[in-house]
């Protein structure tokens, strides 16, 4: 395939999703507050599934990865007598850069690909049409409670992660001897922290989540699918996502860097 | 004085949906007056779906005109499209398009509850004479995948029918029933025709889709054929059956 074409097929979808976003979003708007009895349910299901679900296994990525990374930062600084910047390294790596990216990361491949196969299925053997002639808007169906079930789980995951890594990091440290107190060590995280941390990382986190939800309904519905599709779709929304989350990721490092 | 006009199409080209420049039908005129009993009768591959698909404003109308209940299909999603299709009931052909993780009672309200908001048990109050008319208040707590197509077809009838639309539209239901379904179908559509307690005794309006005319020929009142991308209509029982048109007499079985 010539570079030309791809680069087309590229904008292609970046034009088909930018649409879909915005008729998700003018759904989610105009219909606030309808069939409540349905929609609330399908949203909750989602957090479930999203969310609570997968806490074993982001706690343990937060357990594992806190003793790796964290602990092997925090020791290194000590060593090199450099433990004054322990506090900015954490909250750089682990709070603004890692706990949103694996908590994503995990969401979309535990539940999202798992949803595109889902919704694939069902535009496959016509249940969209289905839906379409009892006057059900599968949008307002099958989307809203999605994007916001993921954007709900991905938030919450992140701040799972993110506790667990850190204390695990600390752990390791402790372990290992170093003359580090807990309270020196989360004053050293404290102090490096700022208040627009809190409000970047759950925008950050909830575009992580809408667009993990978007992308997969975008492939799994946006289009329509023979059953052989299904498969192409689901390796395309695992891409997408990933280029996705990395390119959020980018445009959130002018702003970290003023604030 | 008439009755109100239900479907109506004037020079309609009926397409395929994967190929919405190849037309099945056309031109297709043809109009359908409340309380009447259609039946469109045709080959696998005729456009006989797609013919329902398009009267229930699943698919667009590439040429001609088609107006149900009197207006223009709306083209865009909104809420006018939705209260056309609240109108109109459709049974799709074979399983009839369950949603597999739903249970057959969430499947047969969830128009109900989405339409009306209404909570489980209260939609299943609502549904419970016919769940019970329809011997599926036994199987309400099974999943689609679990029960046999006889039974999946009449969920899905009872589905279409939670709304009490105005118009039914079905396809190819009777296909490969044993005479004790056949029957029990046969004998719900007639009454629902007559005008049935669900409906408050209102005569339903239905076009039945259908690859054999012998099971329907007691039930419908007005006959049509979907053949050689040609649509026609035959008249009534009567004249079907002195019809020597050979598609016709295919359809009532006859071999050559």
């Amino acid at each position: 395939m010539s570079a030309v074409r791809q680069f087309r097929l590229v904008i292609a979808a970046v034009r088909g999703l930018t649409a879909f976003t915005l008729i998700t979003f003018g759904t989610l708007y105009t219909k606030v507050g309808r069939s409540q009895q349905v929609i609330r349910p399908l949203v909750h299901d989602q957090v479930y599934r999203a969310g609570v679900k997968l806490l074993p296994i982001v706690c343990f990525l937060g357990l594992a990865l806190g003793m790796v990374l964290v602990g092997q930062i925090v020791s290194m600084l000590q060593q090199v007598g450099a433990e004054k910047f322990t506090g900015q390294l954490l909250v750089t790596v682990v709070i603004r850069e890692l706990a949103p990216l694996v908590a994503g990361l995990v969401v979309l491949a535990r539940v999202g690909t798992a949803s595109v196969i889902e919704l694939g299925t069902a535009r496959a053997l016509g249940e969209i049409e289905a839906l379409e002639a009892l006057g059900i808007d599968p949008i307002h169906y099958l989307v809203v409670p999605r994007v916001i079930g993921f954007t709900v789980a991905v938030s919450g995951l992140t701040v799972y992660f993110l506790l667990l890594a850190l204390a695990s990091g600390y752990a390791f440290a402790f372990v290992r001897g170093l003359p580090l107190s807990l309270e020196e060590y989360f004053n050293h995280i404290a102090a490096a922290l700022t208040l627009a941390d809190f409000p970047l990382l759950a925008i950050k986190t909830a575009l992580f989540g809408a667009m993990t939800g978007l992308v997969i309904c975008y492939q799994g519905l946006a289009q329509p699918l023979r059953l052989e599709d299904i498969g192409g779709a689901t390796t395309r929304t695992v891409a997408m996502c990933v280029v996705g989350c990395l390119c959020l990721d980018a445009l959130f490092v002018p702003i970290y860097l003023l604030v | 004085m008439n009755a109100p006009i239900v479907i109506e199409m004037e020079g309609v080209a009926v397409v395929s949906p994967r190929n919405p420049e190849l037309p099945l039908l056309e031109p297709v005129d043809w109009r359908v007056e409340e309380g009447e009993c259609w039946v469109v009768a045709g080959l696998h591959g005729s456009g006989k779906t797609s013919l329902l698909h398009t009267a229930a404003g699943l698919q667009t109308v590439p040429r001609g005109q088609l107006r149900v209940f009197g207006e223009p299909v709306p083209l865009a999603a909104g809420e006018a499209l939705t209260q056309l299709r609240r109108r109109v009931g459709v049974v799709f052909e074979g399983e009839g398009r369950l949603f597999p993780t739903l249970t057959v009672l969430e499947n047969v309200v969830l128009p109900l509850r989405y339409h009306l908001d209404m909570s489980l048990a209260a939609a299943a109050a609502e549904v419970a004479p016919l769940m019970a008319e329809f011997h599926l208040d036994r199987l309400a707590s099974f999943f689609p995948g679990r029960i046999g197509q006889v039974w999946t077809r009449r969920v899905a009838l009872a589905r279409a029918l939670a709304l009490r639309p105005t118009l039914l539209l079905l396809d190819n239901q009777m296909e490969g029933l044993d005479p004790t379904h056949l029957r029990w179908w046969r004998d719900f559509l007639g009454a629902l025709h007559r005008g049935h307690a669900w409906l408050h005794g209102q005569p339903q309006t239905l076009v039945i889709t259908t690859d054999d005319l012998r099971p329907l020929l007691n039930v419908g009142d007005h006959f049509a054929l979907s053949a050689g991308h040609q649509w026609r209509i035959i008249g009534d029982r009567a004249e079907v059956l002195a019809s020597t048109q050979r598609d016709v007499r295919e359809l009532l079985g006859e071999s050559e």
